[in-house]
């Protein structure tokens, strides 16, 4: 066999070279590329879908004071089933409808606690304070308070749960 | 070795060299083009093959027939020779020899001479180790007991089982449709007022893996004993699987059981005239409530009863187990509770089924199948019917 | 250009020489048998990639172990692919090393003065089981559980010390979770760093060696 790559343009040397490259580049892609998705898969799946959640009637939620809500969602990572936890808190105000706000703190995401006394929200952790409408006094905080898009349907309250 | 023979090796190695080849291109060519079909092998294989979905691990089912992966099943298979006494000859002197061995061949086999035929004695010890472990490699896949008649896994099967696990285990308590009541005769919970646990409310709001976990773990504060066998009851973990998914269907009107399953699981009745074969009848008996315990591996006087041949020809006590025509045969004395003494009074044989005796149209099924002979298709007894009739 | 590069590397690496080493050398003109010690090696190298892969997602607990296989093969892209090549190649390897084996031991190529091959090649056979044998317990199903059970219980049946041999094997009296701790260690730590070692010798010894030859009758 070894006469047919005897020719001057191709000699066996740089035909097996060939050979070997091609078949080793193959091998390399039909593991390497799967097993790069198979490493990113976890990020590449649809983000979930944004969900309303139901607080409940309106009417439930008292004139002027913020009222905790707590709920959890169940969410499937992998094999591991795990329940979220979510407080938000409802400010009813009379003719300015309605806001939620996140208790996540926009500067660490610690709980924000509402202080009825002082009429402000206080994270536990770096003492920073909000206002009842969720501006900030004082503290590290970047931002005011996260709020949550709310739609009413027959006279429930829902949010918008976005992910992340 | 001694040094001439060293260098005349040298010598004939150094020859072949030159009449050899390159390293590189020629032999990593050759390499690179049988890992190249290897590889195509391995994809085939996960593509095609894929690997087998095996249940989770579950440490009380101890009916899992253990199998080791393939290159240790000449092993596995060599130790059934190997008398229980001087099990661990074969277990641990032996493989410890031959790795010895193997390692010091070298220094064993100090003959200066490579060409096979010039050492026949070394290759045909080898030859034959090698053919043994072939040999018994496939002898062991071919003795591994199939696993479709070891475990319920159709959904008929399953269904099957489950009712007839409903009916042994909870049928005192919580009565034939689950309605509860009043218990009598249950030792500890007389007179316990038991609710429903068939009714809407019940079923619809309880999920499969909630009445699982009250199965196996049970409600002792309202007298429901535990029935996992990790928990002191009875029930392996995929018997309790059957049984939540008998109630399921049975109970639960969302859901629909499949129709050739309803039907298949059942165990035929018997008309008045009709006579039972093993095929029709008694398979499916044994399989009901004998084939646990009475197949390879089990402690049960070697009696299986996994074909018509096993039923009728194994077993420590094959001449009285079926005697045609004889209801004194074992087996019709076992299942109908009585055990079997030997000639000094003990006990060698048990009432069958141990736990709780079969309904009685069963062990009817049973008397009237030796009585005619114990036919094994539905044709022989058919035969035999219209004979009788004659 | 990249002749410069080379050469720059060269004078600093001396590529060359490796390549003189390990590529440019004369061997014998051998039969297809011979290419089996490197296709144990590319199965070997296969494993190694997929293994590694495969413990992104892997988790060795009772808990999860199962759970954490059964998402590889369903709900992780290509998992099917890297769990199978894993799967079928541990068996291919096993049949492909022992094969390798049997030509060593046919040709006489155990002799002088390849000796010292042969033994690590053994090392390698025997830490090749050792890796099926650990790797089959992982993912924690029915059929790995029991297996393990029994292949322990082997080991356990030695007079005298077996029982404390298959203590040392499952952690403690029971198969359990830390049986299954210590066989991942072992499978994916403990007897690849060993086995790295030895191939390397393995191969360093075939290279110093050279490939044996095929031997005529009157030798």
């Amino acid at each position: 066999m070894s006469s047919k790559y005897r020719s001057p343009a191709m000699d066996r040397r740089s035909f097996v070279k060939i050979i070997s490259s091609a078949l080793g580049s193959l091998m390399a892609a039909v593991v390497g590329l799967p097993a790069i998705q198979y490493f990113i898969s976890p990020s590449l799946g649809k983000e979930e879908e944004d969900e309303w959640i139901s607080l409940g009637p309106l009417e439930n939620y008292p004139l002027d004071t913020p009222t905790q809500f707590n709920f959890s969602l169940n969410k499937v990572n992998g094999w591991e089933k795990s329940s979220h936890s979510y407080g938000v808190f409802v400010l009813r105000e009379e003719g300015k409808g309605v806001v939620v706000y996140s208790d996540v703190c926009t500067h660490l995401s610690c709980r924000l606690n509402w202080i009825p006394e002082e009429e402000e929200y206080l994270c536990p952790c770096h003492a920073a304070r909000f206002d009842k409408h969720g501006n900030l006094i004082s503290g590290p905080p970047p931002r005011p308070m996260d709020r949550f898009e709310t739609k009413l349907d027959e006279g429930q309250l829902f949010i918008h749960l976005k992910e992340g | 070795m001694k040094e001439e023979q060293k260098k005349a090796y040298k010598r004939k190695y150094e020859q072949a060299k030159r009449k050899g080849v390159k390293f590189w291109p020629d032999i990593i060519y050759k390499d690179l083009l049988v890992s190249f079909g290897i590889f195509i092998l391995l994809v085939g294989l996960a593509a095609f093959v894929g690997v087998a979905v095996e249940p989770k691990a579950d440490p009380s089912d101890a009916s899992y027939v253990p199998r080791p992966e393939w290159y240790f099943l000449f092993l596995f298979e060599f130790l059934k020779f190997v008398p229980g006494k001087i099990e661990w000859i074969g277990t641990f002197v032996l493989p410890v020899l031959v790795i010895l061995v193997l390692f010091a061949l070298p220094f064993l086999d100090r003959n200066p001479l490579r060409h096979w035929k010039n050492r026949l004695t070394g290759i045909s010890i080898m030859g034959v180790v090698v053919l043994g472990m072939v040999g018994l490699t496939v002898r062991s896949v071919l003795t591994t007991p199939k696993k479709e008649e070891a475990v319920a896994s159709t959904i008929q099967e399953k269904y099957a089982l489950g009712e007839d696990l409903y009916s042994v285990n909870c049928v005192e308590c919580h009565g034939p449709d689950g309605e509860g009541g009043v218990i009598a005769g249950v030792e500890g919970l007389e007179g316990v007022d038991l609710k429903s646990i068939s009714s809407r409310d019940e079923i619809y709001t309880r999920s499969d893996e909630t009445l699982a976990a009250i199965i196996d773990y049970g409600q002792q504060d309202q007298g429901m004993p535990p029935f996992g066998l990790a928990y002191g009851g009875e029930l392996k973990k995929s018997e309790i699987d059957a049984l939540v998914m008998y109630m399921r269907y049975t109970w639960d009107d969302r859901v629909e059981l499949p129709s050739d399953a309803a039907s298949a699981g059942a165990i035929p009745e018997l008309s008045a005239e009709e006579i039972p074969s093993y095929e029709v009848h008694i398979s499916r008996l044994a399989k009901r409530y004998c084939i646990s315990c009475h197949r390879p591996g089990k402690e049960n006087n070697n009696y299986l009863m996994g074909s018509y041949q096993e039923m009728l020809t194994s077993g420590d006590n094959a001449d009285h187990n079926l005697i045609p025509g004889d209801l004194d045969s074992y087996l019709i004395l076992a299942i109908n509770g009585q055990s079997i003494l030997d000639e000094n009074g003990e006990e060698i044989i048990q009432r069958m089924p141990p736990t709780k005796m079969m309904k009685e149209e069963y062990i009817h099924i049973f008397e009237v199948w030796v009585l005619n002979g114990m036919p094994e298709t539905a044709s022989d007894a058919e035969a035999l019917t219209v004979q009788g009739q004659e | 250009m990249a002749q410069n590069v080379y050469d720059w590397l060269d004078e600093r690496l001396g590529l060359q020489a490796i390549y003189d080493a390990i590529l440019d050398r004369e061997v014998p003109k051998v039969n297809w048998w011979f290419t089996l010690g490197s296709a144990s090696l590319f199965l070997g190298l296969m494993q190694g990639i997929t293994g590694i892969l495969l413990s992104v997602y892997y988790v060795p607990t009772p808990d999860h172990a199962y759970d954490s296989i059964t998402y590889i093969m369903t709900g992780v892209k290509f998992g099917w692919l890297i769990l199978g090549i894993h799967h079928w190649g541990a068996s291919l390897l096993i049949l492909t090393a022992f094969i390798h084996m049997l030509r060593v031991f046919f040709y006489g190529a155990y002799k002088y003065p390849r000796e010292v091959t042969w033994i690590t090649g053994v090392m390698l056979l025997i830490g090749a089981l050792g890796m099926g044998f650990t790797g089959y317990l992982l993912p924690w199903n029915q059929r790995s559980y029991w297996a393990t059970t029994v292949g322990t219980e082997i080991a356990g049946s030695v007079p005298g010390i077996g029982n404390i041999i298959l203590r040392i094997l499952r952690g403690g009296t029971d198969l359990s979770a830390l049986t299954l701790s210590r066989f991942f260690s072992l499978h994916i730590w403990i007897f690849p760093a060993i086995l790295l070692a030895v191939v390397l010798t393995h191969l360093y010894l075939v290279i110093r060696l050279g490939i044996s030859n095929i031997p005529d009758e009157d030798s």
